[in-house]
């Protein structure tokens, strides 16, 4: 008796190259074969590479970040105006209860404090971390190359024109170092 | 060392309200069955906003900046637990060109956030004097004089600290000469900004043609504590002078010396503000002289060690220096335009 | 090296023809308005000085704050600074153009300031107390030392600068930088002491410690906004058009950002400390800034001097338009103008009109006849340091 095996589902195809510029090569290539669903990975920001990937798609971390700052902005001065004139006035100095100027602070603090909140908690739900397993972690050579001194681009198998063997001698073509499969 | 200073600094008005296990529960407002609110128009409460504000966008960006790096260290670690740890916090960050497009943009905004932010928050500690009425305390050019001196006093505090540890480590292809050199014009400038408020601050003294305005001037300069403002003097303006010459500004031990005298200074400055301006204010017969206690020394040095101790903890658990940033730096990280 | 170490040759940034027209308009547009000014002074002598104070400090910090911004660019080098290094030397250089337009209001010191009234100042004891320092011998020494050194600065500034065109660097970058670094900590400070004198002083009674870096504020923003207007007119035409390019623009427009956000948080500093401490000596001053339709004024500074230009600006596409930021510069120009009404007109005119046709004569008289002389000045040399060894970045391609 043996236990039934099914070959593993494919995520996709990751290849390896020697630096940023040869892996900003392939994915240039990648986007003009018409591949969409596919990643970079480096271990630091690559401006051009992002933007090759992402589609020249502006991200939508600003915009989340402005709609944070205005909520906040709201909410401060709703906080301070209802308090010091609504649930508990207190004459400070003869101060009119209203008194916008002193309140000045208070309002600008909780624009900034939403809006950077907004900013690093949207960031990383856009990105949708934390995400604690992904399928490229299974490939050896990224986990120990991948966060430090690797280049890898990775082409999902749910992309339309993916095909396993022809992809993959695209990314050899690409000048890949090596090409693994990637285990769902 | 934003964070830690925040952690030592929060300390001292805990212990200010005299029952601090109050405090949190006094100063946050939040609904409760008295149906209580701060009062908004205190800067003691826009303090605890700012302050609070400024300490969690701190940590937020001091987090997000690490993600990045906690990503590397699951990758390096030796054992399960640390796997586990670093890998937790690293959020599963695998360097993803996608994450690292929305990486950017929040790290750009954070950064722009911050410099407002930190403009804003010593500002208002300045309001926390400003708004008062105590001639020496109630003056318009407090907030940037402030700002000024706190970027000051931060950048001697980050030379006092830093150069040890290049020596040390043998970080100096990390921390260069030029490095060295911008940190001293800083100093420098930030110097020259608090000089700038001395002066205008001795000039509306006078001006004002208010006589307790011009005293407290009269009280620094010949008062019982005036050698305090003749050091302060001679630690923050005098002292900071040499960085005008080159070579001072390319010699750590100097550019170490001078930034001791700053940090020296910058504390005398905070005793000629508070101290010296109220213990001779508008009524003679309230006169005093103010003594610091043994407590008042032991809760300083406390929060030195403090502060030492979580600086020394950091640098054992966590990277220094931002890995992913140094990296951009190396000749491999170069991209160039496509030839067409 | 070679000795002469130029990139490239003088005459490849000739200023355009076209501004000599500039200048010649400038000149009959200044002389027409000046008439209609000097006719009001006939008619409302009053109003005249008030208004042509306005008119002199606008003009006024729109040199001076060139001047500091091109100090600034020498110790802290920058692209921005590099492009807009021959704008603001030839801004920085008509000075003398700028003493010479303040001699009307020495005229009529008694009538804007208090102090200079001798009737006023006897038996009063604040305004005995100020007199060693506001009196008009010593308020006049003052303006002209302070403006004699600006002008000196520029002038020395300016001639190393052409000199480096035509011999190379050998030196003269490393020399203007050691000239700014001392030029810029006296430049601070004289400009806070001008800023006490020709606005604090008009109420002296109060007084701001705050109030010389509200004026250098508001002079970086005057000359930033005149600097963006001359880039975009320079930027539609030859030779100019390859060096302010979207992105000398964009950030031209950062930094109009900054300074707008920097002007604002020092006035609300200075607004909110007064109105905590709520002192007679103090309040007076905003009182008087809030009474009646002033009040009107103050929110629209609020709204079009801060969160306008401040929400426009936030858009990288509307920076890198020149075109579009050169209409919001004119526009923060503009409110420049309108926060110095607010901040002296008030003192003396609580009701009625508070501008005339003499503020408008004023402004434009002082204004097109300054800039005769500072288009002239910038038509007399290259329009970039062709000698300076940074160069290249503005060249280039970035």
């Amino acid at each position: 008796m043996h236990a039934e095996t099914r070959a593993p589902e494919l995520h996709g195809l990751l290849a390896e190259y020697r630096s940023a510029q040869e892996l900003l090569d392939a994915t240039r290539r990648a986007h003009a074969e018409g591949f969409r669903a596919m990643d970079a990975y480096t271990p630091y920001p690559v401006e051009e590479i992002a933007e090759v990937v992402c589609d020249h798609h502006r991200s939508r971390v600003p915009l989340v970040c402005l709609i944070g700052g205005v909520v906040g902005a709201l909410s401060g001065w709703a906080l301070v105006w209802w308090t010091s004139s609504i649930a508990y006035p207190l004459n400070i100095g003869g101060k009119p209860y209203n008194s916008w100027p002193a309140f000045i602070p208070v309002i600008f603090e909780c624009t900034i404090l939403f809006a950077a909140f907004s900013a690093g908690i949207g960031m990383l739900a856009l990105n949708r971390l934390p995400e604690p397993y992904h399928p490229v972690f299974n490939v050896g050579s990224f986990r120990e190359r991948g966060s430090r001194e690797g280049y890898f681009l990775c082409i999902e198998a749910g992309d339309e024109r993916f095909d396993r063997t022809r992809t993959r001698e695209f990314l050899t073509a690409t000048g890949a170092l090596e090409v693994h499969e990637v285990e769902a | 060392m934003t964070l830690f200073a925040v952690a030592c600094a929060v300390i001292y008005p805990l212990f200010h309200t005299g029952r601090p296990w109050l405090a949190v529960y006094w100063l946050l407002p939040y609904p409760n069955t008295m149906g209580m609110w701060p009062n908004f128009r205190s800067p003691l409460i826009w303090d605890v906003f700012a302050v609070s504000t400024y300490g969690s966008v701190s940590l937020l960006f001091w987090y997000i900046g690490l993600i990045p790096d906690l990503g590397t260290l699951r990758d390096k670690a030796k054992n399960l637990w640390q796997k586990r740890i670093y890998g937790t916090l690293s959020m599963g960050w695998r360097g993803s060109a996608r994450h690292w497009h929305n990486y950017e943009q929040a790290y750009l905004l954070l950064a722009g956030l911050s410099t407002p932010l930190v403009l804003s928050v010593h500002s208002v500690v300045s309001f926390d004097f400003a708004s008062g009425q105590i001639p020496g305390w109630h003056t318009t050019i407090f907030p940037p004089y402030f700002v000024a001196g706190a970027v000051f006093a931060g950048f001697a505090m980050v030379i006092t600290l830093a150069l040890p540890l290049r020596r040390l480590f043998g970080l100096q292809d990390f921390i260069t000469d030029k490095h060295l050199d911008n940190m001293s014009k800083v100093m420098l400038v930030t110097g020259l900004i608090v000089a700038y408020g001395y002066l205008m601050e001795a000039f509306t003294s006078w001006y004002s043609g208010n006589i307790f305005e011009t005293y407290v001037m009269k009280n620094r300069l010949e008062g019982p504590y005036r050698w305090l403002y003749y050091s302060l003097l001679v630690c923050n303006v005098l002292a900071v002078q040499p960085l005008w010459f080159r070579r001072v500004r390319y010699s750590p031990l100097a550019i170490w010396a001078i930034s001791m005298f700053v940090n020296v200074g910058m504390w005398l400055e905070r005793f000629v503000i508070i101290p010296m301006s109220l213990h001779r204010d508008f009524l003679p017969s309230s006169w005093d002289m103010y003594y610091p206690t043994a407590w008042d020394f032991s809760t300083f040095f406390g929060t030195i060690g403090l502060f030492l101790a979580l600086m020394f903890l950091f640098i054992r658990v966590f990277p220094a220096i931002a890995i992913f940033e140094m990296r951009t730096l190396t000749p491999e990280a170069k991209v160039k335009e496509p030839a067409h | 090296m070679s000795a002469i170490d130029n990139p490239v040759p003088a005459d490849r940034f000739r200023a355009p023809d076209e501004l000599r027209g500039v200048a010649g308009r400038a000149l009959v547009v200044g002389a027409v308005a000046a008439a209609a000014t000097a006719a009001g002074a006939f008619l409302d002598a009053d109003g005249f000085f008030r208004a042509y104070l306005v008119a002199w400090l606008l003009w006024l910090t729109v040199a001076t704050g060139s001047l500091g911004l091109l100090l600034i660019h020498h110790l802290s080098g920058g692209r921005w600074g590099l492009a807009l290094r021959r704008p603001m030397e030839a801004a920085a250089r008509t000075m003398p153009v700028i003493g010479l337009l303040a001699v009307p209001l020495f005229f009529g010191l008694d009538r804007l300031f208090l102090w200079a009234d001798h009737a006023r100042v006897e038996g009063d004891h604040l305004l005995e107390h100020k007199a060693v320092y506001l009196n008009p011998v010593a308020f006049t020494a003052r303006t002209v030392f302070t403006l004699a050194l600006f002008a000196l600065f520029a002038f020395l500034l300016a001639r190393r600068s052409a000199a480096q065109d035509v011999e190379g660097d050998r030196g003269k970058a490393w020399s203007m930088q050691k000239l700014a670094s001392i030029g810029l900590l006296l430049f601070v400070i004289a400009m806070s002491f001008l800023g006490f004198d020709w606005l604090m002083s008009l109420d002296p009674y109060w007084f701001s410690s705050l109030y010389g870096g509200i004026f250098l504020a508001g002079a970086a923003i005057a000359s930033l906004t005149f600097l963006i207007l001359v880039a975009s007119w320079l930027a539609e035409r030859e030779p100019m058009s390859a060096v302010y390019t979207a992105k000398r623009f964009h950030d031209f427009g950062t930094l109009l950002f900054a300074f707008v956000m920097f002007f604002t948080y020092l006035c609300i500093s200075q607004f909110i400390i007064a109105y905590q401490g709520n002192l007679p000596e103090e309040v007076t001053w905003f009182k008087e800034r809030f009474h009646g339709y002033w009040a009107w004024v103050a929110v629209g500074l609020l709204v079009f001097h801060f969160f306008f230009p401040f929400l426009i600006l936030l858009h990288r596409s509307v920076k890198r338009k020149a075109r579009t930021l050169a209409r919001i510069a004119l526009f923060v120009l503009f409110m420049r103008w309108v926060d110095l009404i607010w901040q002296s007109r008030p003192t003396f005119v609580h009701e009625g009109l508070p501008v005339t046709w003499i503020d408008a004569a004023a402004t434009v008289a002082v204004g097109a006849l300054w800039i005769h002389f500072f288009v002239r000045a910038l038509a007399s040399r290259p329009l970039l340091p062709v000698g300076d060894p940074a160069l290249r970045e503005v060249l280039g391609h970035d």
